[in-house]
């Protein structure tokens, strides 16, 4: 550049490039993001560099905005509320974005072509490119002020959440709620893979405290209604809560680091540094002598998976059944756990629709799934009934019978009726290990004694001590070695010897995996 | 000294109270134990912290979220 000489016209171009720029930049200006700064948000621009690689940024759209003119010469340009484009996570190609509040609280713009959002811009680039997507979501949606600028109501969700739908079987879609969505943006926020939001900065509900207001005469703060104490530890509409936005973004890129780039593709395997034939002694003396106490399962499941390598979805929601995307032997897998602490690990309602939803997940992206049992079933009583706890749990069934990845069950306690037979690979290897400790039927014999031999124990001059010498007699036959003879279950292992074990058969199924990447066609109706 | 509550997770029926008014809880230990689903669910004091009041006896039926004991940390 610097040996040609100067040209005049192509450096008012060069200029005018330069101003157009800094003005993006500027975002909403220095009053707005001063404001944002103040109630503990970052901008759009500070969040895609706390996400992405170091300087790997690079923008798409940047001139994109309402330029202002004094006859005819560029004044400045309000930007576009939105800011996206391709950037690295660990050195692999992602597209993310997200609005920009400070301009206009982030609602809807109208372009030639949509930036962000369900199908703008960079939904077709993760599209196009098979790349993950990481959408900022800090917007609020439409406006009822766009129908006096277009002069007519528009059609509700014209375009766009069609792609967002394709996306859901194609890549990896993360989504980060940073601010207050609502309408558009909150749905797109559910159209995801795995979802994230801010403690106190962040709420996420279908329409916000005025509405609910004038609708319901409910007077609710927009914590009340929709922040994480609802949105994830309630309804698990979010999947997980950050305590702060650096945070949110540390869980993304580890997130990230488990998913393959598109369903094309296998996860990254990585070099785990802790030894496969590991055994851990706690392992022996983790579940209790007693079967009415229950034991630390996230501690078990550490024990069994690589060194910290354990990334809980939904920690906060359904916790009846944990689960968690982790390595072993650096290879990818999904673990399906239920923790007795929690209704002795009975699978409610909201237990049931957790799995459900990690079973794809895991089945979408060539996830094998490692089941750690210890279910007495699903669970009772009127409530449970009245939650659809059948019908939640029948669909976890139904979802994980459709599913063709391999699975892993190990029985650690109790495996009992449908909720058991949910963790179990019907379809493939069907390979079922269990723990000496292990337990299974129908339903546990102490519910079915009552009901099966009630002449027996009514006609018993002691009927009470009848039926517990039944329990007794039943409960001897029902050992696990017994049914291991049978072949009924494929092996009875050493707790220690759980890792290895595991590790043998993951190891060997990725060959497998290979051959059956891609999409997943899905069939029938979900009951 | 802030006021603490130990709730429970589960629904069901308090089965032994395994600590006493003034006893001092560290973080994680067991205030008392819920029966619940034929098991022996603990009600944990997250922060732990020293019992001032128990809000059930033992034998008495609880509900998931209910406050079971008062501490002060």
């Amino acid at each position: 550049m610097k040996d040609q000489a100067p040209d005049t016209a192509r450096n008012a171009e060069v200029a005018e490039l330069a101003l157009r720029r800094a003005e993006a930049d500027k975002l909403g200006g220095a009053e707005s993001v001063g404001r944002h700064h103040e109630q503990g948000r970052l901008t759009i621009r500070e969040r895609i560099a706390g996400v992405v690689d170091a300087g790997s940024f690079q923008e798409v759209g940047k001139l994109t905005g309402q330029g202002r003119y004094t006859d005819g010469v560029l004044t400045g340009v309000t930007p576009a509320p939105y800011v996206m484009g391709l950037a690295t996570i660990d050195k692999r190609p992602v597209a993310v974005g997200g609005e920009d509040f400070t301009v206009r609280g982030g609602i809807s713009w109208s372009g030639e072509r949509k930036k962000g959002g369900q199908g703008g811009f960079v939904e077709d680039l993760a599209h196009q490119y098979r790349i993950p997507l990481v959408n900022l979501i800090d917007g609020a949606g439409g406006s009822v002020t766009s129908i006096q600028r277009r002069g007519y109501s528009v059609f509700p969700g014209v375009h766009g959440f069609e792609r967002a739908v394709e996306l859901m079987g194609e890549v990896p879609v993360v989504c980060a709620v940073l601010g207050t969505a609502a309408g558009g943006p909150a749905g797109r926020a559910i159209l995801s893979h795995w979802s994230v939001m801010v403690k106190d900065t962040s709420q996420v509900f279908a329409a916000g405290p005025p509405v609910v207001e004038r609708s319901l005469g409910q007077k609710l703060t927009k914590e009340e209604l929709g922040g994480p104490a609802i949105a994830v530890d309630i309804a698990g509409t979010i999947d997980n809560a950050a305590a702060t936005e650096a945070q949110c973004f540390e869980m993304i890129r580890n997130y990230l680091s488990y998913m393959p780039q598109n369903v094309w593709e296998l996860p990254p395997v990585l070099d785990c540094g802790d030894p496969v034939d590991r055994c851990d002694n706690a392992l022996l003396k983790i579940v209790p002598e007693s079967r009415r106490q229950p034991y630390d399962m996230r501690k078990l499941v550490r024990m069994v998976v690589d060194r910290d390598s354990m990334f809980e979805i939904q920690p906060t929601y359904g916790k009846a059944v944990i689960t968690c995307l982790a390595r072993m032997n650096g290879k990818v897998v999904g673990v399906i756990a239920n923790d007795p602490k929690v209704y002795g690990g009975a699978m409610d309602a909201r237990a049931a629709r957790k799995q459900t939803h990690f079973v794809e997940l895991c089945d979408c992206f060539h996830i094998p799934l490692i089941f750690l049992v210890d279910v007495p079933g699903f669970m009772v009583g009127k409530d449970a009934e009245a939650a659809a706890t059948l019908r939640e749990g029948m669909r976890s069934v139904y979802v994980g019978l459709q599913a063709t990845v391999p699975m892993y069950t190990v029985v650690i306690r109790k495996c009992y009726g449908m909720a058991g037979m949910g963790a179990t690979d019907k379809n493939g290897l069907d390979l079922k290990i269990a723990w000496p400790t292990a337990e299974w039927g129908s339903l546990p014999v102490e519910g079915g004694v009552a009901a099966a031999f009630r002449r027996d124990i009514q006609a018993a001059a002691d009927p009470k001590a009848r039926e517990q010498e039944i329990e007794a007699e039943l409960r001897a036959l029902a050992s696990p070695f017994r049914t291991a003879e049978a072949f009924g279950v494929e092996e009875i292992i050493d707790p220690r010897e759980t890792r290895p074990y595991l590790c043998r058969f993951i190891d060997a199924a990725q060959g497998r995996l290979k051959t059956t990447v891609g999409r997943k066609p899905r069939y029938g109706v979900r009951p | 000294m802030a006021r603490l509550e130990a709730k429970t997770d589960v629904t069901g029926s308090v089965w032994k109270i395994t600590t006493v008014v003034g006893q001092t809880l560290a973080p994680g230990d067991t205030v008392m134990l819920i029966e619940s689903m034929k098991m022996e669910i603990p009600v944990i004091a997250e922060d732990g912290g020293t019992i001032k009041e128990f809000r059930f006896a033992e034998g008495e039926s609880i509900t998931e979220g209910e406050v079971v004991a008062i501490l002060e940390g």
